[in-house]
């Protein structure tokens, strides 16, 4: 710990305030680590770590409500066999029907097929997804873009470092400085909307410079760090607004023929904007699709969401790939849990024991199977993953630190991927 | 819309008997109209006596209507026509003789607020327990506020939006010792009460306009509001929603249940945390690894809903046939299903719990696929006499979600007042006694355990009398102090004052909409309900024809078939501006200028709203008040800001004036409920001189953190 005091003399001011307003605020101090200092470390520390840092962007999809994997990545026959059939795609592998697209490019993705959790109850099984941690009433974890710009600090100078498509900015960065939680986009078609001021740029400096008296006797006299963090959100939005890069939000400069390939709905063009903030230099995208709760009617579901899923993945793998980003964009099709194997006809309840999530790109193999469930579906039969693991294998591909803990103001160890094992198996 | 008399709100009879007269007592059938008891001192019976004579209202335009009295609550008449269908409307809309018979009507009720000194008394035992937690932990209560900190908060807290520039102006002004009282209780009988209530309801019972594949919940949102403007008490709103029959376009008590009707066990899981405190979502799958709940008691507890149908797939599937089919290709699908689709959520009884244990089940106490057995949880602290658990007969199939009920909402079920008293405190206070509000398994881990017993207590006086409730908490000295910190452990804060928050998405939303139009929008109500019924088809009535005359007539009544609902076409806020009553909001660079409650459910993706936190409604009370980027963009470039520049009351009002000083003056009272003080009049002045316009200023206060925030 001395050194990590002698370390503070290092950081600037402004960060330390931000870091110890964020302790105050109840739910972490930070460990202190700059980019450079972590750099040192990672170098010993490469060595025997299959992909370790092969990735240098993540796009998380996140299928809210829980995506059947018999219906998807983990067809069966018999008695849990659903509304679709079991298909041959171009990897030694097979999928659903619902997934003809998917089928085209499966020798360019991995499929863990045994995930397994214990959390079948949507609000806390979809924080464990974004965290890699359950859910608790006294700490909020940071998902997985704020535990990389912690480690390897800001991926541009102007864009944000993280950015959520289809979903509030809530689940982000957790105990880490709010400037750290993702960038919200809830609607890909507009892109961020008001980036451009109408007021000439003299009157908004006088604007921003009477602003700044105001909030500064304001903020000495209630001195609260949420308030800190709105004055800290300011910042990075003048740096923004003052930046070049703001077109990667705007998906008016991609080709027609190739929105429509993703698909004209907010999933797809999601996933097309994830690729143009990745190749602007975002670091981590989540990208959401909503609906997947298919208790009843799956048939009807796979046909409308399914194949809003199919057609927008299939074009990202295969955008990313052709523009040679996928060895090192890793996309992680994640859900909330699975769904029962016992089919009635209609839908499928909650089943966390067993569930299917895709790997691909960013250093993981292409084509491969990992892990594998039951006949009926049921349970994992073969190399259970946990949501972990899961994290923990993302992290080791983006070179993070997974044994480093960061230690909270009470004492508590925090690791990212809560001590979760990697999936060796799964880097090519 | 139909629109009979002054735009008249309507809701089933069946649905509004069983939500005024509901008794609360154990052994009634739901949905069963009977005198409410007067069995106490203490008001807020459920219902005022129905026994007033017909009468014939006129609107301050002129119209008529023949109607009954039956409440005059927070500044909104309620009345029953002669269909037995209930209407209401603000109590300014009536001409001045029938806003005098309709106080005298309230005043014949055996049901005014509480007296002051009980309110006074109540309110300083809370403070005792408050002083006492302090005194014994040696923390010093924070400073009183000043009264411009408390006009804010206590507009913020009651109304949901800060105060006009002349509603400042007037408490500023008043020197009345009372002043602080005497507004507290002039804002909770005002229609902004309504509206802010609704918005902490919605966030925590998740009410969204669509259930799914155009079946709108339009008729709930308006039962919610109609429970509200009534003031009926929690125990018999909730009552009422867990009772209901029927379906989604026909009884707004139903949309609760139905909003999980496709998810039964997860409604369960969900009613259990919102309304008992109960953490028994993990219990739903496995035995809950640190809270009392076995997946066992989980399914006895769902059990009760066992023998509940909420949604019916063969109706869907027929309606779904029908939006495909050749013949109504004309009409569009969306039309059709948003026609059809609501008959498919219905709730009926069945003769009896089908409930079985999962196949998965992996405990001893049942066999997998085992028929479960309705059976009530008990706490660690329920005594064995404990009153709420005398079912009247728990083998009695078709009555098992009355006995629930009945159970749930006893004055003596262990955790029912509990739970509501500390999330109103948590609205009040910006912290509940117990966090989370959805695990309140053990008391005795509160902050302070004699508070939240004490708290209790009050709400069981006050017979679940919400509003009532809240007057006490605003009346303690704990309330008008200064605000702290959110603190690192919730268990240990003592309450030397409120908590710092944020103004909520609605609060933050509300109160702009004050900025450019005053207090106009505290009386533009949205009603969308009306014209559901006319939906509700028998399913063996779902045909092509009968889908065509059933457009037809909502076409005739003006309805748009789309809008309100959908991604684009919920995105079109002109679609839902014929359903308001008391004028038409008036359309702003883009937006409608409507209160949060009165637009939609939750409000569209880029709305301020969702961007300054409020909940897409799909989880329990997950508004945040987080900040983002596009936050600080809506609030320097975007069409909020540019309504304010452009169009606002506040800075129309401040360029009345005629020194710059006094301009600066106005503004400030507009937007931070205060005057500046002699620097702030110096840079705003310099600033003027060095050529920035009333309209900057404008964007400087509104972009300040001290607006945003509650200190």
């Amino acid at each position: 710990m001395k050194s990590d005091h002698n370390k503070l003399n290092e950081v600037t001011r402004r960060l330390f305030v931000e870091r110890m307003a964020k302790s105050a605020f109840g739910l972490s101090v930070l460990p202190y680590f700059s980019a450079q200092s972590f750099g040192a470390e990672t170098a010993t520390a490469t060595q025997g770590k299959p992909g370790f840092g092969k990735a240098k962007a993540v796009i998380m999809l996140q299928l809210s409500g829980g995506l059947s994997q018999i219906d998807s990545f983990d067809p069966k026959t018999g008695a849990s066999k659903g509304p679709g059939t079991a298909v041959s795609t171009k990897a030694d592998f097979q999928v659903s029907s619902f997934l003809p697209q998917t089928a085209k490019i499966a020798d360019k993705i991995s499929v863990i097929r045994s995930m397994t959790a214990k959390v079948g109850v949507h609000e806390q099984a979809r924080y464990l997804m974004r965290t890699g941690f359950e859910k608790r009433g006294t700490i909020v974890h940071p998902t997985f873009g704020a535990w990389a710009q912690n480690y390897l600090g800001p991926s541009h100078a102007t864009l944000p470092s993280s950015v959520c498509v289809n979903r509030p900015a809530n689940h982000g960065n957790g105990f880490f400085p709010a400037t750290m939680s993702p960038l919200p986009i809830l609607d890909p078609d507009e892109g961020l909307q008001h980036a451009i001021t109408k007021a000439d740029s003299t009157v908004m400096q006088k604007r921003l410079s009477l602003l700044s008296q105001m909030d500064g006797k304001f903020s000495e006299v209630v001195n609260d760090p949420s308030i800190a963090a709105y004055n800290d959100f300011y910042e990075s939005t003048l740096r923004l607004m003052k930046g070049k890069d703001l077109q990667c939000f705007d998906l008016e400069n991609e080709p027609a023929e190739l929105r429509e390939k993703y698909g004209r709905n907010k999933f797809g063009q999601g996933c097309l904007l994830a690729r143009r903030l990745v190749e602007g230099g975002v670091r981590y995208v989540e990208v959401e699709s909503g609906g997947w709760d298919m208790h009843k009617d799956i048939e009807g579901g796979m046909e409308d969401r399914g194949a809003e899923f199919d057609a927008a993945f299939a074009a990202l793998i295969s955008d990313l790939d052709s523009r040679g980003m996928l060895d090192s964009t890793m996309v992680v099709v994640a859900t909330e849990f699975g769904r029962k194997p016992s089919f009635d006809g209609s839908g499928r309840g909650h089943h966390p024991l067993v569930f299917s999530c895709v790997l691909a790109g960013g250093g993981a193999k292409r084509g491969f199977v990992h892990g594998a469930s039951d006949a009926a579906g049921g349970e994992v039969a073969k190399d259970p993953v946990s949501v972990g693991d899961l994290h923990a294998t993302i992290a080791q591909a983006c070179g993070l630190p997974i044994e480093k803990a960061v230690v909270s103001p009470s004492g508590r160890p925090f690791t990212i991927g809560n001590k979760g094992k990697p999936v060796n198996a799964i880097f090519a | 819309m139909k629109r009979t008399f002054f735009l008249f709100v309507t809701i089933s009879a069946l649905s509004s008997l069983a939500v005024v007269a509901a008794p609360v007592g154990k052994n009634k059938g739901k949905g069963r109209a009977s005198a409410a008891s007067e069995e106490a001192a203490l008001p807020a019976d459920p219902t005022p006596s129905a026994n007033f004579s017909w009468h014939t209202w006129t609107a301050s335009g002129g119209e008529k209507l023949e109607a009954k009295f039956r409440a005059l609550e927070n500044g909104i008449v309620t009345v029953e026509k002669k269909d037995q269908v209930l209407a209401r409307f603000p109590i300014a809309r009536l001409s001045a003789a029938d806003q005098s018979f309709a106080q005298a009507c309230k005043l014949a009720q055996p049901r005014p607020p509480l007296a002051q000194s009980v309110i006074n008394q109540a309110a300083a035992r809370l403070d005792e327990s408050v002083n006492l937690a302090l005194k014994t932990t040696n923390t010093a209560a924070n400073p009183t506020i000043s009264d411009s900190i408390f006009l804010r908060r206590i507009y913020l807290d009651t109304i949901g939006r800060i105060p006009t520039e002349q509603e400042a102006q007037a408490f500023l002004k008043d020197t009345s010792p009372q002043k602080r009282s005497n507004l507290i209780n002039a804002l909770l009988n005002s229609p902004g009460y309504t509206m802010q209530m609704y918005n902490w309801l919605a966030d925590m019972l998740r009410v969204k306009d669509d259930y799914g594949k155009g079946a709108r919940a339009f008729l709930y949102e308006d039962w919610l509001k109609d429970q509200i403007a009534m003031n009926v008490p929690w125990n018999a709103m909730v009552r009422d929603m867990l009772t209901a029959d029927g379906k989604l376009n026909q009884n707004g008590a139903a949309g609760f249940l139905l909003r999980d009707a496709q998810m039964p066990l997860d409604g369960v899981s969900n009613l259990l945390t919102t309304f008992l405190g109960a953490n028994v979502s993990c219990a739903q799958c496995h035995d809950h690894p640190f809270a009392n709940w076995t997946q066992h008691d989980f399914y006895s507890m769902a059990a009760f809903f066992g023998a509940t149908d909420g949604y019916h797939e063969d109706v869907f599937r027929k309606a779904r046939r029908l939006a495909k089919s050749e013949e109504l290709a004309g009409m569009g699908k969306l039309v059709v299903a948003q026609v059809l689709t609501a008959n498919a959520y219905n709730l009926v009884d069945l003769p009896q719990n089908r409930l079985k244990f999962p196949e998965d089940y992996k405990y001893k106490d049942a066999k997998p696929g085992e028929l479960t057995v309705p059976a009530l949880i008990r706490w660690d602290d329920t005594k064995k006499n404990n009153l709420s658990y005398e079912l009247a007969d728990p083998k009695n199939a078709a009555q098992l979600r009355n006995q629930f009920a009945d159970w749930m909402v006893h004055p003596e079920n262990p955790r029912f007042a509990t739970a509501i008293a500390n999330r109103l405190w948590k609205k009040v206070f910006g912290l509940a006694v117990q966090e989370p509000v959805w695990d309140i398994d053990d008391p005795s881990l509160a902050s302070n355990p004699e508070l939240l017993a004490q708290l209790t207590t009050h709400m069981k006086q006050a017979k679940f009398d919400l509003r009532e409730f809240q007057r006490i908490l605003f009346h303690t000295a704990a309330y008008q102090r200064q605000a702290s910190q959110i603190p690192e452990d919730p268990q240990a804060y003592r309450f030397p004052g409120p908590v710092i928050r944020r103004m909520s998405a609605e609060q933050a939303w509300d109160s702009i909409v004050c900025l450019v139009t005053g207090d106009a929008g505290d009386h533009l109500l949205l009603r969308r309900g009306d014209d559901m019924r006319n939906s509700a088809i028998d399913e063996k009535e779902m045909t092509v024809e009968k889908v065509k005359a059933v457009v037809a007539e909502l076409q005739k009544d003006g309805v748009k078939m789309k809008g309100g609902g959908g991604k684009k076409q919920n995105a079109n806020p002109r679609g839902i501006a014929a359903f308001y009553e008391g004028g038409r909001p008036e359309f702003r660079s883009g937006l409608l200028l409507a209160r949060a409650s009165e637009i939609q459910q939750p409000a569209p993706e880029n709305h301020f709203l969702r961007l300054f936190g409020q909940s897409d409604r799909m989880v329990s009370d997950s508004n945040t008040t987080d900040g983002s980027v596009p936050q600080m963009l809506q609030l320097m470039n975007g069409p909020v800001q540019d309504m304010v520049a452009q169009y606002s009351l506040a800075i129309r009002s401040a360029k009345e004036q005629e020194t710059p000083m006094d301009q600066v003056n106005s503004l400030y009272i507009s937007f931070l409920s205060r005057k500046p003080n002699s620097d702030e009049n110096t840079k705003a002045l310099a600033a003027l001189k060095e050529g920035l316009r009333l309209e900057d200023i404008a964007w400087v206060l509104l972009n300040s953190r001290e607006f945003l925030f509650l200190p």
